[in-house]
Parts: structure tokens; C-alpha cells; sequence
């Protein structure tokens, strides 16, 4: 299956997160790239994954421009002018995120939550706003709890709700922690359907997330980064770092349906988890 | 039948109801008994009855409304200071101020009253400022750990939709908190309005419960301080019950 990459979407350098006096990830630099595939709009599927406490969340916090990174730069592509690969520093708002308790504003209702993510697109009226609204509510399946608030939805239609906000409010990339923990079967297709959904609407858009999933890393991502404490000297440092990462489109697994040469992918990730 | 004696055991509700009916009929009934003999603690229910008597002929429903109206403009005020105040902590430079305020609240009522009578001159300012400096400590503390308490990623989800920072303060903190200010002024309510009563029996100006109060206790008529107590709670009970129910009909989100 052919493809290129083209623009660089993210560029990670040097970065390192501490709090107070403790190190908590360090050294993380990964570049990804715009793919480009032929008839088909190719959006980027990147995961993270690592076992507990090694700092996946503080990584996205830092993606997302949350929290100021001690050491290093996060830069992203610029979209807002017309230069190809014009790159800025990540600030808080640019990239989506949705986190892993699918938080959302406890006082407003679904229909409120998405209208409030509407309300910097000043070139759309009001009645488009509504129109998109009542568009993604239907296809999402959240029309019938528009008007509840979030201690009234179900764990999958708050996730839904968040992302939703997510797509309207941000730019081209999201990240999601952890977006299939504590899902049923029928939600974790949502999901599915959701990041199919949104890397093909444009190009550009790139989806981060972490999961403990080592399956459904492998079997949605094309980009993979094992986090994990790295061994230096025979010695096992305590700070998270990226221990390994897996070009699904390079071994030519990216995009297929999961068969036997996935499960290799699995096995070997689940080996190198176990050593970080 | 052995069920209600036992730890943490589920009852039915006509179970429930039975006991508390239980539990009023034996008051009821200690009360009628003891105040029978001669000499009693407490006064019968008919001192207690004629007591309501006299207290509405002389009235006790303007005397009410004193009170509440005190109430009112206090807590109006003292929630305004401590609010605004809270709301700012946020601010770095702030945060000190709030903090000092909430602290405050281990200074005795005394020393208050002594400054205050200085500059002010008229008993009925002056129970309204002592009630709202003293207040100010309380609400301050309650509502800072409200601020205190809400979770980072409510700030971040907020900050994730490309909210300004003042933006966050006024979406999360104070458009997404107005229950709890409800739910924290019903917390301090008793406070409030046991120092209310005592406040107005210090300060005597022309009115209140606690001027009632205070009349009562030079007459040692006991028929009246229990009818007054009972009245006294009864309208702080009923406040108290408004509050609540205000928070739960206007704010459906609201389960605290
Ligand atoms: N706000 C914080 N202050 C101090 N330590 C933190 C904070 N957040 C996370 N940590 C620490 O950082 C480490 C990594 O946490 P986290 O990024 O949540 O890991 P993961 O998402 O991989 O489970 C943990 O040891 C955790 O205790
Ligand atoms: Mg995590």
C-alpha cells in the first residue's frame, strides 16, 4: 500500500516534564509527519502506550500546551497562514483533549456544552451552529440526551459529548487519554467509528491517544511510542521516556484489518512494556 | 421487629415513619410529665401556649420580619465581600487577602464589636456590620475550599476549548458553582442565625428575636423563652429548608 509523507504536523525536541524536584518524563523527541495516500483522505493515528505511572498523561498534558514543558519544544504546524510548513510552540487551546474522565461543564446540557465549543466561529450564524449540532447529535446517537447534563449521561455519551466538543472547537489534532478504558464493546466501536471519522474529514488531522489496550494500539494506529523507564548502564533510571516506537505504515501493517503479523507487533510491544 | 436494633439495617418506610412517630410521642409525653409537679425545669405546655399568646399580641410576626430583613441585608453584603473575594484567590496576588480574611474567623466578637462601635453609631448598622464581618470569615472559608476543590481537568477541559483565563474563572468557577454558594450559605445559615439572635439581644435596637429574647429573660417568664426558642427555630429550620430546595428546583445538575 503506497504512501508519503509530506509537512511535518508535530515536532516533539528534548522535551521533559518535572514536578517540583521529580522528573517525571525526559527525552522525548518524535517527529510526525503529514501521510499522504493515494484517493483517500489520510488523517494520522498515533498511540501511546506504557504501563501505569510512567507519564503518558503528563506527555498529552504537555502536547496539549496544559502544562509548560521544564526542558524542550513542542511545535506544531501552522495552518493559519498560507506557507507550507510554517511551525509555531503548541499554546493551551490548539490541540484538542479529552481526558480520561471525559470531563465537561458540570452546569451545561449536551446542546449548551456543543453551542459554547461554537462560539468563536463568528463567520457562522446561529441557526448553522444549530444545524451542525443537531447534525453530529444525530450521527452520534445523542440526540435523545441533548438537553441532560453530564451527571445524567452514561460514560460513553459524556466521551462522545467531549469529543464532539473537541472537533468543533479545536484544530486539526486531538488527543485522547485512555479513550477506551471503561467501555463496553458497543462504545469502543463508537470510538472506533469517531477516529475513522475524523482522520478522514481532513488531511491534516492527527489523533493521539494512549490506551492499555495493546491490541487496539496496534490495530488502529499507524505510529506507535512504547513509554516507559529507560535502562541505562544495566540500571533502571525512574523517568518516563520513549522506550520504542513502531512505524505501522513502514512494516506495511497500517490500514489493514488485524491479522497474524499484528499479533507479532503485540507480542513484541507487551515485551518491551515489560522490561520499562 | 429485632431488625431495628441492629447496625446498618435496611427498614421499610412505614417502619421509619413509626419510629420517628415513637420518638415525638415519648418527647411529647416526657414534657407532659415532667412539668406536672411543682417544681419543674421545664415550662407545661400551656405556660408554653400562653406564651405564643402574648408573644404574637405583642408582635412577635413584625419581630420575625425584623430579624429576617437583618438577616437578608447581612447575608447580602457578607456574601458579596466573600464571594468576590473568593472568586479572586485565584489571582496569586489575592490569594494572601482571602486567606487572612478566612483566618479572621478565630477573632472574638468583642474586639468587633468594640471597633466597630467606634465608628458607627446606630444600633441597627451596627448589628448588620457586626454580623457581616463576622460572617465574611465564615462564608470566605467554605466558598475558598469550594474554589479549592474543583478539579484540575475542569480547568483544563475549559482551557482545552480555547478559554482565556478569566474566561475559565467565570465559566468553571463561578457560572459552575452557583449551587455551592447556595449549598454554602445554607451550611453557614446556623451559624448566622444563632449569632443573629445573640447579636440583636447585645445590640438592642428597636427589634428582632433577640430583643424578645431579651425581654423574656428579665421577666423569667418561662412560657415565653420556650415559645420564642421554638419560634426562633422553627423560622431558621424553614430557611433553611428554602435554600435547599431553591438549589435542587433551579440547578438540576446540582447533587451535592
Ligand atoms: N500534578 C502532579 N504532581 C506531582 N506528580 C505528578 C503529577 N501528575 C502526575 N505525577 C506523577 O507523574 C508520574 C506519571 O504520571 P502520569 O503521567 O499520570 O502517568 P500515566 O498516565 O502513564 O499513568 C506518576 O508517578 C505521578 O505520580
Ligand atoms: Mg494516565
Amino acid at each position: 500500500m503506497g504512501y508519503s509523507m509530506q509537512n511535518t504536523l508535530l515536532y516533539v525536541e528534548n522535551l521533559s516534564v518535572a514536578y517540583g524536584e521529580k522528573t517525571v518524563i525526559k527525552d522525548i523527541n518524535f517527529v510526525e509527519k503529514d501521510v499522504i495516500r493515494k484517493d483517500n483522505v489520510t488523517g494520522q493515528v498515533v498511540a501511546v502506550v506504557g504501563r501505569s505511572g510512567r507519564g503518558k498523561s503528563t506527555l498529552f498534558r504537555a502536547l496539549t500546551g496544559l502544562i509548560k514543558p521544564t526542558t524542550g519544544k513542542i511545535l506544531i504546524a501552522d495552518t493559519s497562514t498560507d506557507a507550507e510548513n510554517d511551525a509555531k510552540e503548541v499554546e493551551e487551546g490548539d490541540i484538542g483533549f479529552v481526558d480520561q474522565k471525559y470531563t465537561l461543564f458540570r452546569n451545561k446540557t449536551v446542546y449548551q456544552s456543543l453551542m459554547f465549543a461554537l462560539r468563536l466561529k463568528e463567520n457562522m450564524t446561529k441557526e448553522q451552529k444549530h444545524e451542525k449540532i443537531m447534525t453530529y447529535l444525530s450521527e452520534w446517537g445523542l440526540e435523545k440526551v441533548k438537553d441532560q447534563y453530564p451527571c445524567e449521561l452514561s460514560g460513553g455519551q459524556r466521551q462522545r459529548t467531549a469529543i464532539i466538543e473537541q472537533i468543533f472547537c479545536s484544530g486539526h489534532y486531538m488527543v485522547l487519554d485512555e479513550p477506551f478504558s471503561g467501555l463496553d464493546v458497543g462504545n469502543i466501536e463508537d470510538v472506533k467509528n469517531a477516529f475513522s471519522l475524523i482522520t478522514s474529514m481532513h488531511e491534516f488531522n492527527t489523533i493521539i491517544y494512549s490506551t492499555h489496550d495493546i491490541e487496539l494500539a496496534v490495530e488502529l494506529a499507524d505510529s506507535i511510542y512504547v513509554i516507559g523507564y529507560p535502562t541505562i548502564d544495566g540500571k533502571h533510571a525512574e523517568y518516563g521516556t520513549i522506550v520504542k516506537h513502531i512505524d505501522m505504515k513502514e512494516l506495511n501493517l497500517a490500514w489493514k484489518d488485524f491479522g497474524m503479523d499484528h499479533i507479532e507487533v503485540v507480542k513484541q510491544i507487551k515485551a518491551v512494556m515489560m522490561q520499562s | 421487629m429485632k431488625e431495628i436494633f441492629k447496625p446498618f439495617e435496611n427498614i421499610g418506610r412505614n417502619s421509619r415513619l413509626l419510629i420517628i412517630a415513637s420518638w415525638v410521642i415519648a418527647v411529647l409525653a416526657f414534657w407532659f410529665i415532667s412539668s406536672m409537679g411543682e417544681r419543674h425545669l421545664f415550662p407545661s405546655p400551656a405556660q408554653v401556649l400562653r406564651g405564643f399568646t402574648e408573644l404574637y399580641n405583642e408582635g412577635l410576626v413584625v419581630h420575625i420580619g425584623s430579624s429576617l430583613w437583618l438577616c437578608l441585608v447581612a447575608i447580602v453584603i457578607a456574601v458579596t465581600i466573600s464571594l468576590i473575594l473568593s472568586y479572586l484567590s485565584t489571582i496569586p496576588v489575592i490569594t494572601p487577602i482571602a486567606n487572612a480574611l478566612s483566618k479572621l474567623r478565630y477573632l472574638p466578637l468583642t474586639g468587633i464589636t468594640f471597633y466597630l462601635a467606634i465608628i458607627i453609631s446606630d444600633a441597627r448598622t451596627m448589628q448588620v456590620w457586626v454580623l457581616v464581618v463576622f460572617m465574611s470569615t465564615y462564608l470566605t472559608t467554605s466558598l475558598l475550599s469550594m474554589v479549592s476543590a474543583i478539579a484540575q481537568e475542569e480547568f483544563d477541559h475549559a482551557r482545552s476549548l480555547q478559554c482565556n483565563r478569566w474566561e475559565v474563572l467565570w465559566e468553571v468557577v463561578v457560572k459552575g458553582r452557583i449551587d455551592h454558594v447556595i449549598e454554602v450559605i445554607r451550611q453557614n445559615l446556623a451559624i448566622v442565625w444563632m449569632m443573629l439572635v445573640t447579636v440583636e439581644s447585645i445590640l438592642v435596637a428597636a427589634g428582632g428575636l433577640g430583643f424578645l429574647i431579651k425581654n423574656s429573660d428579665k421577666f423569667m417568664n418561662h412560657g415565653r423563652i420556650i415559645a420564642l426558642q421554638i419560634v426562633i427555630l422553627v423560622v431558621g429550620l424553614s430557611i433553611d429548608f428554602i435554600l435547599n430546595y431553591l438549589r435542587k428546583t433551579f440547578f438540576r445538575y446540582s447533587k451535592i
